[in-house]
């Protein structure tokens, strides 16, 4: 044990940094909306921590062995008991695991916690037995599948699309797209209001997008982009279709023009954020951004936006693009000063 | 084709490149040597428009590289320190993305794409994504990425560094044929023996000041030696404990 105290000791405070990331979901304006759902009414909200916590479960129950560099652990002169040691020893520093601990120590509470690690164990083992089936297999990745759209900016375009993807807030949106597709095919007939307010929670699920729409570019991403002969409202144009293609797919079944009027309005004020204050952000993380002022003036001009659009009329979409329009052209220019 | 007239940067109180001044001529390789931190990649970056220098002017291929950074773009390949690669594209799909932003049809860029990854070496990994790629395949792929659009000047920050010695002589004879047909070409790189077989003009930088400004033909010594001598040597502190019994 003593070869691998270190080891352990190092991996542990690895997956604590590693677990900062997740604080990322503070700053996300669906959590925001979360929250204020749950001070209202803590009952309603309960549905979309459920669909957080589904979401966070498999970032959260990794393999912490994964975070040690194979060709690493190779050149470590451990003994065959060692590694033994080390690789039954590591799955108590799964962050599932050290967040059941808590429920352990109240008796009422065994069977969660209980439940969080059996779960933490198996999702470990699935994505072991996946990962011994697909490294004999060649590369898999699904995101080759997001097709190219024409034109000089189409190549950013998919990219950026599959920059989007590699998030959570996507996955929160698409959850709540799937659950009013399947209480639909129940034969069970949405209220309309319904189908406006789920199309505008899939857009308030994206719109902290809005206002990071480089923080997976950055640094090297960026630098790029300002090696591009491009101007600055190419480049926001590029990341921009790239979103609303993302939101225009999910609100679909919905209620498209409210959720598209609001993904509108979030780009406009997000460009502020993302052209001058780009925040680095993680992969299968949610996006973190600013709750005020960016995300506040987001959520409510955005349900502002939708809900007129939907109650009042089709010129409310008209101003939502002219006011998206006109912040392009200004953060173009400013991408342009540099 | 390259002109820079006292250009200088500042950090606050720090002057990473102080009073830079030279011209580059047309199909000419001029090589910046200079030890780390000398403000190599600080003089890189304002030649190419990435950074706005405190004072002085810059000239590429005839533009203002302060009034007007989309033309020196258009006309410049520009291979950065690091890199600048998107993780989600694989090797193909920057070179794809690349050309038609540069004006080319997709069938040019095809054309061109297909020709430089053989050239490089890189037609074998064309499909696999950048964030899985060696390091030599990043540079070889960014290098790629500078010369697609044929460019009238390339400005190469380290472009032998972390490749194999046979692509490093690729790079080389490339880098020599293409200035040949009037490429100016400016780089940096502390490999010295590949700088003297290459480049016809030496710029040596130092504490952000050039020390050296020759032909390369007019070099008094070899390059090592006038390098060395304008860049202090390097002191061995001794570590005892380095190869004595193992404890």
């Amino acid at each position: 044990m003593a070869g691998i105290a270190p080891i352990l000791a190092a991996l542990a405070r690895v997956i604590w940094r590693d677990l900062r990331t997740f604080s990322t979901l503070t700053g996300n304006n669906f959590f925001l909306v979360v929250a204020f759902i749950m001070i209202q009414q803590v009952q309603s909200g309960l549905f979309f921590i459920a669909l957080l916590g589904i979401l966070l479960l498999v970032p959260l129950a990794g393999d912490p062995m994964r975070k040690i560099p194979p060709d690493r652990l190779t050149l470590w002169p451990l003994t065959r008991s060692q590694r033994i040691a080390l690789r039954l020893s590591s799955p108590a520093l799964t962050p599932l695991v050290w967040l059941a601990i808590p429920f352990l120590f109240r008796a009422a509470r065994i069977p969660v916690a209980l439940a969080m690690i059996a779960a933490a164990l198996l999702i470990q083992v699935l994505l072991a037995a996946w990962r011994h089936i697909m490294a004999r297999r060649p590369p898999l990745n699904p995101f080759r599948a997001i097709p190219k759209p024409p034109g000089k900016l189409g190549r950013l375009m998919q990219k950026d699309g599959r920059q989007f993807l590699t998030v959570l807030d996507p996955y929160v949106a698409l959850l709540l797209c799937l659950a009013c597709i399947i209480y639909r095919l129940t034969a069970r007939i949405l209220d309309p209001e319904a189908g406006v307010i789920l199309s505008l929670l899939v857009a308030l699920a994206l719109s902290t997008q809005a206002q990071s729409l480089f923080g997976l570019d950055l640094p090297w991403g960026m630098l790029r982009y300002r090696l591009l002969p491009l101007q600055g409202r190419e480049i926001l144009l590029a990341k921009d279709a790239a979103f609303l293609a993302i939101l225009l797919i999910l609100v679909l079944p919905l209620a498209p023009l409210p959720g598209l009027a609001a993904g509108l309005v979030a780009l406009g004020i997000g460009h502020h954020d993302s052209v001058l204050r780009p925040m680095p952000q993680h992969r299968w993380r949610f996006i973190g951004g600013a709750i005020f002022p960016t995300g506040f003036f987001q959520v409510i001009l955005m349900m502002a936006t939708g809900v007129a659009v939907a109650r009042q009329s089709l010129w409310y979409f008209a101003g939502a693009t002219a006011f998206y329009l006109a912040s392009l052209w200004y953060y173009g220019r400013r991408w342009d000063a540099g | 084709m390259i002109s820079s007239r006292n250009l200088s940067r500042r950090f606050g109180e720090f002057t990473a490149v102080d009073n830079v001044s030279f011209e580059v001529p047309s199909g000419g390789i001029c090589a910046l040597l200079g030890p780390n931190g000398a403000g190599k990649s600080t003089l890189m970056k304002m030649l190419t428009g990435l950074l706005a220098p405190t004072s002085g002017e810059a000239f590429v291929a005839g533009y203002d590289v302060r009034k007007e950074p989309l033309a020196v773009k258009h006309a410049a390949g520009i291979l950065p320190e690091s890199l600048g690669l998107f993780d989600a594209l694989t090797i193909d799909e920057h070179l794809l993305l690349s050309g038609p932003i540069y004006g080319l049809t997709h069938a040019e860029t095809r054309r061109r794409a297909a020709q430089l990854l053989h050239a490089l070496s890189l037609e074998e990994g064309r499909d696999t994504f950048l964030n899985q790629c060696s390091q030599g395949m990043r540079k070889k792929t960014a290098l790629a990425l500078a010369l697609l659009h044929n460019p009238r000047v390339l400005f190469l920050d380290e472009p032998f560094e972390g490749v194999d010695p046979v692509t490093a002589d690729t790079i080389r004879n490339l880098l020599a044929a293409i200035a040949g047909r009037g490429v100016t070409i400016f780089l940096t790189s502390h490999i010295l023996s590949i700088v003297n077989r290459l480049a016809d003009q030496i710029l040596v930088i130092r504490g952000g000041r050039v020390v050296w400004q020759s032909a390369a033909s007019d070099l008094p010594q070899s390059l090592e030696e006038v390098y060395f001598g304008l860049v202090e040597a390097s002191t061995v502190d001794d570590l005892p404990w380095l190869g004595s019994p193992q404890s």
